[in-house]
Formats: C-alpha cells, structure tokens, sequence
C-alpha cells in the first residue's frame, strides 16, 4: 500500500493484515562532487522500495521518502518515528537505505542498507532483474521479522 | 443555346454548394474518424501486448511470463513490469493474473512446501487451485483473475485482465 488516501483507508479498515510499515531515508548531498551519487541512491531506494510494494502490498505500507541532507541527520529521527509507527499500529517497521550513517542505529530500529545501484544508464528488463535480485536481499529481512509476530 | 447559358445566379448557387459541400465534408469526416476510430482500434486487438514465449514452449507447468508495457500515470511514467502465470490446460492457454485477491501481493506458484501443486500468497497464506479457485479456509475471497489470451505468429499475446473464467 502506498501512503495515500485509499491506501490508508485499507490500512484503518485491515490493520491485522497490513502490519507493516517501511520507510525510505534519503540522503541528499547536494556538494557537486557527490550530488549525482545522491541522485543515484534516491533514484534506486524509490524504485526499490516501489518493487517491494507491488509484491508485498497487502502487507505493508510504503511510507513517502523521509530525506535529510548532511546537517539535518539526525539519529533520534527514525527511534521516534518508529515509536509513532508503533503507535498507529504497525507491529513491524523497517527503515531502508543507502546510507551508512543509519546503520549506526540498526541495534535500536530495523535498519536495512543497502548499496546503491545506478539505474539509469539500464534498459528495462535488466533493471527489472536487477530489482528482483535486490528485492531477494531484502526478503529475508522482512519474512525473519515477520515470523517472530 | 441561350436557354442552356446559365445565369450569373445559378452559375453562384452551384459553385457555392459545392464548395459548401466540400467544406461540410472537410469538417464532418474527421469527426466522425475521432468518432469511430476507438471502436475500430478495439477490434483490431490494439490492446494485445506481445511477449517473448513462443506457444509451443507453454507447458502445463505455471510460468512467470513478463508483460513489458509502459503506463503513464499523470506525469510518471512508471516502469513497472507485470507479470503472468503461464500454461497449458489441454490445448487451451491459461494466463492468471498474479494479483491475490485478498489484498493485492504478488502470488508465487508452488512456492509453498506442503501444497506444491497450488498458488501461494507469502503475506497472509493464501491460497488458489491451479485454475485460479481460491482454497476456502484461506484469507483470498475469490479466484484469480485472467488475461485474454492470443497466438501472435507463434508467441503468446496477452491482453485485458478479465474475471476468472475456468472457475466454474
Ligand atoms: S494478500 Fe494474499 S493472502 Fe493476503
């Protein structure tokens, strides 16, 4: 589910369903040696992240895209966002990136990096294979956090 | 001889007609081209969209088929990727839909260890027939969905998504 009107009316109406929660942390360098990297990394979290929607939609919802560049990180940004994450009713909340600054707190929150891949110069179907690759990486993740309930 | 002059009024009203007819026609037939051409582009299957399977590699073993297409959302153009689970029920092409039915996940063939033979929905243990049924007892509250099907000089053609139809 994505986080829009009919999506989250899904959400209120089949909370014991949808119990889970994800949300991209984008880092934003905008120094003009690292601003296309930057780019790359939004670029592949937001394709990632909207992969893993199609396949996992009745299960979680895929939050917007919490960004931040170099001053504004914050460590405490996703403890508390879990907390309210909690709040409303996600059992299980994951945070995924491709910065390593946020794995600093992976003891805390659910945090999963990953290395960003530069789709832009792919034609479709080897992004595709690419997604689903990536996409095999993360089910663990989510299936082990999920079997514990 | 000069009853058949035609005067300086006749000579106008024809030529006006004709020139007004032709202005009719130049406006009226496009209109009706926009006005029929859907109709017309229907039938002539523009909706098909051809994939890289050759019929005769279909197996009654479901496969996962890709169905490339681009689709415009408002101003995204979104590259996702649909896919099909593909195979032959006696001579006839089955394509169902990967969508459950329950909430939206993708569904996985066999993938499920203690009913191989069945579709399985890792969000919440769905579960469907081969034939798309949806196992009572299951969250998924009907069968899955299916794609026309066509023959394109030996490929597989998908088209619209329809209701399950093998369902009985
Ligand atoms: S979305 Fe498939 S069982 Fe719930």
């Amino acid at each position: 589910m994505y986080f829009n009107a009919s999506d989250v009316t899904s959400f209120m109406a089949q909370k014991e369903f949808i119990d889970t929660a994800i949300v991209p942390l984008v880092s934003v360098d905008l120094t003009p040696e690292k601003m296309k990297q930057s780019g790359t990394e939004a670029d592949f979290l937001l394709s990632l992240t909207s992969f893993i929607e199609q396949q996992f939609k009745g299960r979680l919802l895929l939050m917007p895209p919490f960004s931040s560049s170099a001053t504004l990180k914050n460590e405490d940004l996703p403890k508390q966002l879990e907390a309210q994450l909690h709040n409303a009713g996600f059992k299980h909340v994951f945070f995924i990136t491709c910065d390593h600054f946020w794995t600093n707190i992976g003891e805390e929150v659910n945090v999963i990096w990953l290395p960003a891949i530069p789709l832009e110069s792919m034609d479709r179907g080897v992004k595709n294979s690419i997604l689903e690759d990536q996409l095999r990486q993360v089910i663990p993740m989510l299936s082990t956090k999920w079997a514990q309930i | 001889m000069s009853n058949n002059r035609v005067s300086r009024r006749q000579f106008l009203s024809y030529t006006l007609t004709g020139v007004g007819g032709f202005m009719a026609a130049g406006m009226l037939m496009p209109m009706l081209r926009f006005a029929i051409d859907p109709v017309l582009q229907s039938h002539a299957g523009g909706n098909f969209i051809k994939t890289e399977h050759k019929i005769a590699d279909i197996t009654e073993k479901p496969v996962k088929v890709d169905l490339k297409f681009e689709q415009v959302d408002a101003w995204y153009k979104s590259e996702v990727t649909n896919v099909a689970w593909v195979f032959k029920q006696g001579d006839q092409i089955v394509a169902l839909s990967p969508v459950c039915k329950h909430l939206g996940c993708m569904v996985d063939w066999g993938s499920d260890s203690t009913h191989p033979d069945q579709f399985f929905c890792s969000c919440h243990g769905g579960r469907y027939e081969k034939n798309g049924n949806n196992v009572k007892g299951t969250p998924p509250l009907g069968p899955l969905d299916e794609y026309e099907v066509k023959e394109e000089d030996g490929y597989l053609s998908l088209g619209p998504i329809r209701a399950n139809t093998l369902v009985k």
